[in-house]
């Protein structure tokens, strides 16, 4: 099978996965290498789905002894097969990076064989490149469920970034669709990973010369949608992720049906709509200072799809506001809605030199049509005078003619400009996207 | 009312910023020579661009605003707005007044002026990283073409030397008909134009293709977002990508 052929099977087998960021990583060039790795992540391109194309996402093999049913490569799909070599990954890259097609390299692989089988092939790319090829750009490498711990250890010695995929939300829903996978064979890596990353943290406080151990952290992704787990669930989850084992990232993939079973839903599109409020909500958890519980609760299990999860916070908690803005602490500036940490950073910065008034709330990008129901100005108030929650939450709500043109993903522009990256000190104002 | 006029360079508009201070004047706007307007009632003084006044105004922002703020000026400059010149001779005469404070009153116009000129100015620089495409030519140099909105040849090529530092390649920026060469350690940027199409290695055409197929089949079908991905990656950016319609190069 010819280079073309194998590049078109496994890089279309790979699209589903989410992660495409390359950020993180400070690995520098050696004299002689090619490459280095950019803290804030590049973007190279936008594919037609308007996802980035960052890293040359491919998978190894798409042969596969599992049969996760939500899965396009399932051992018993009807479809396309091909293996690469270690070498024809190994020159793509290289020859992609110097034409500066791409960031780096996203290696994943069905189960080839068994899990550690597919591990070491994976391991032996890598090394490949570093070793023989000196390339020092980025490469994000996915651990296959169930390969030893020690493959793994060997694995983070040459990457940026490791990811177990949690795949579902719950166990149950494991056991349903992907019945070779188990929660452990997930969370035992990631718990691995985790404590190996911060071992290595304190030896290299006393020893420079310690090897790296996945500078770039783990990150993980899981399906929305193809089991019956609500929002409240997920976010748990994904709370706990960050806390428990300091994950980078969590991403969450609209469900896309590519086959149909009695055990998966019945949709015909992808319920892209709720991949984005919880990117939102994800966001808030992590950047704004919010809670899983304070977002959601037993009784209102799920996110609203009308309006994002800061305004319907906020209509929850009305008792909270107006808030000054010269006055506010930080905190609670993030918690307005049409605030973002942008504009938070501004106002804090500027209301030390002078008070601010209305027309300059509008330049520091705040968003006003949402902000003026929950602000008061030098002491005014620009809102509607006595109206309640609902004609509030009516207000809030984007009007028909925009939902009907912001599709889900368009709305991720503005959600992607209050990402605080932006402040970190460095040398560009990179677009971070949601695909980062 | 007085307008200063300055050659275009940026020692010259750093020039006029000093000459504005000691001739005591306050100059209504700073423009450079390319984007003057004759009117009778404005009076304009033609500045000449002296190395060694506009190295004391660069040490003096240096020294008594900030690093950041001689950066966010260079910057604001490389925008070639019209109106660059004066925000940033506003932006500094507030600044020395305030030290390194300057930054933080964005209630101001003019800072606010510059520090958005100077965000998109990065914005570009920074995506730009990303969307040159180089390709192989047959003498081994890698040769990437580029018609950024602004002047940001100069702030990517330090990404590249320490990226690509073991290749030789040139970035050459069409639009203002400059080109970045960079060879063993060392770059400079020249004055460049083409006369002919640059012959092409063999293997180019090959990767080229497989860029492009891959390109095409790591889409998701049942998400395609036109809109979303001209968001992130304008339309007249693409007369260079290879992944793009008619930019492939023909064997």
């Amino acid at each position: 099978m010819d280079l073309h052929t194998k590049l078109k099977i496994l890089g279309a087998a790979a699209k589903y996965d989410v992660s495409c960021s390359s950020s993180g990583s400070s690995r520098r060039n050696r004299p002689g290498g090619l490459g280095n790795a950019s803290l804030p992540g590049i973007c190279h391109s936008w594919s037609d789905d308007g996802r980035c194309i960052s890293l040359l996402k491919i998978l190894f093999t798409n042969r596969c002894v599992f049969n996760c049913l939500y899965c396009v490569n399932r051992a018993t799909a009807d479809v396309p097969r091909a293996t690469f070599t270690p070498d024809e990954v190994a020159q793509l890259t290289i020859n992609f990076y110097k034409r500066n097609y791409i960031e780096g390299l996203f290696l994943s692989s069905a189960v080839y064989k068994n899990p550690d089988y597919t591990m070491e092939l994976l391991i032996a790319t890598v090394k490949k490149l570093r070793n023989q090829y000196h390339f020092n750009g980025y490469i994000h490498l996915k651990v296959i469920p169930g390969a030893d711990p020690l493959l793994i250890a060997e694995a983070g010695k040459y990457v940026d970034r490791l990811s177990v995929n949690i795949e579902l939300p719950s166990s149950q829903g494991l056991q349903l669709l992907a019945p070779q996978k188990n929660r452990d064979s997930i969370i035992r890596p990631m718990e691995f990973i985790h404590s190996k990353i911060l071992q290595t943290r304190e030896e290299r406080k006393l020893y420079k010369s310690t090897p790296l151990f996945v500078p770039a952290g783990q990150t993980t992704q899981l399906i929305v949608g193809a089991t019956p787990d609500n929002d409240l669930k997920i976010l748990k989850l994904s709370e706990s992720l960050y806390k428990r084992f300091s994950l980078k990232r969590v991403y969450y993939s609209a469900y896309v049906p590519v086959t149909q079973h009695p055990n998966l839903p019945a949709i015909s599109s992808p319920p892209l709509m709720r991949e984005h409020r919880l990117y939102q909500a994800d966001w808030l958890l992590r950047f704004y200072g919010f809670k899983a519980d304070e977002l959601l609760d037993e009784n209102q299990p799920l996110l609203n799809t009308e309006i994002d999860p800061k305004s319907a916070w906020a209509l929850r908690n009305l008792h909270l506001f107006p808030v000054e803005v010269n006055s506010a602490d930080y905190e609670m500036l993030l918690r307005v809605p049409g605030i973002g940490v942008r504009s938070a950073k501004r106002i804090i910065a500027a209301r030390r030199y002078s008070s601010i008034d209305f027309e300059t709330l509008k330049r520091f990008g705040v968003v006003l049509k949402r902000a003026r129901h929950f602000i008061t100005c030098r002491g005014k108030f620009y809102g509607e005078r006595n109206i309640d929650e609902l004609t509030l939450y009516q207000m809030l709500k984007p009007s028909s003619s925009q939902s009907s043109g912001a599709k889900p993903s368009s709305e991720q522009l503005t959600f992607s400009s209050l990402y605080p990256h932006l402040f970190q000190p460095q040398d560009f104002h990179t677009v971070i996207t949601g695909e980062m | 009312m007085v307008y200063y006029i300055y050659d275009g360079s940026f020692e010259g508009l750093l020039t006029a910023i000093y000459e504005a201070y000691y001739r005591h004047q306050n100059p209504e706007k700073i423009l450079s020579s390319d984007s003057i307007q004759d009117n009778l009632f404005i009076q304009h003084v033609y500045i000449k661009a002296d190395q060694e006044k506009a190295e004391r105004v660069y040490s003096a922002i240096v020294h008594k605003i900030s690093l950041a703020a001689a950066k966010k000026v260079l910057y604001a400059f490389l925008s070639e707005s019209p109106d660059a010149a004066t925000a940033i001779y506003r932006y500094l005469k507030l600044g020395f007044k305030l030290g390194k404070s300057v930054d933080s009153a964005l209630a101001d116009p003019y800072v606010f002026r510059v520090h958005a000129l100077h965000k998109k100015v990065s914005q570009e620089a920074g995506k730009m990283l990303g969307l040159v495409r180089f390709r192989l030519l047959k003498n081994g140099i890698f040769y990437a073409p580029i018609e950024p909105d602004f002047n940001i040849l100069g702030i990517i090529v330090p990404h590249f030397k320490r990226r690509m530092s073991a290749h030789d390649w040139i970035i050459h920026d069409l639009k203002r008909k400059i080109a970045a060469f960079y060879s063993q350690g060392q770059y400079i940027i020249v004055p460049f134009e083409l006369s002919g199409a640059l012959p092409l290695d063999e293997e180019e055409f090959d990767y080229q293709t497989l860029w492009k197929e891959y390109f095409q089949n790591i889409a998701i079908q049942s998400r395609i977002n036109p809109r979303l991905q001209r968001q992130f990656m304008p339309v007249r950016y693409w007369k260079h990508l290879i992944e793009k319609p008619g930019t492939h190069d023909k064997a």
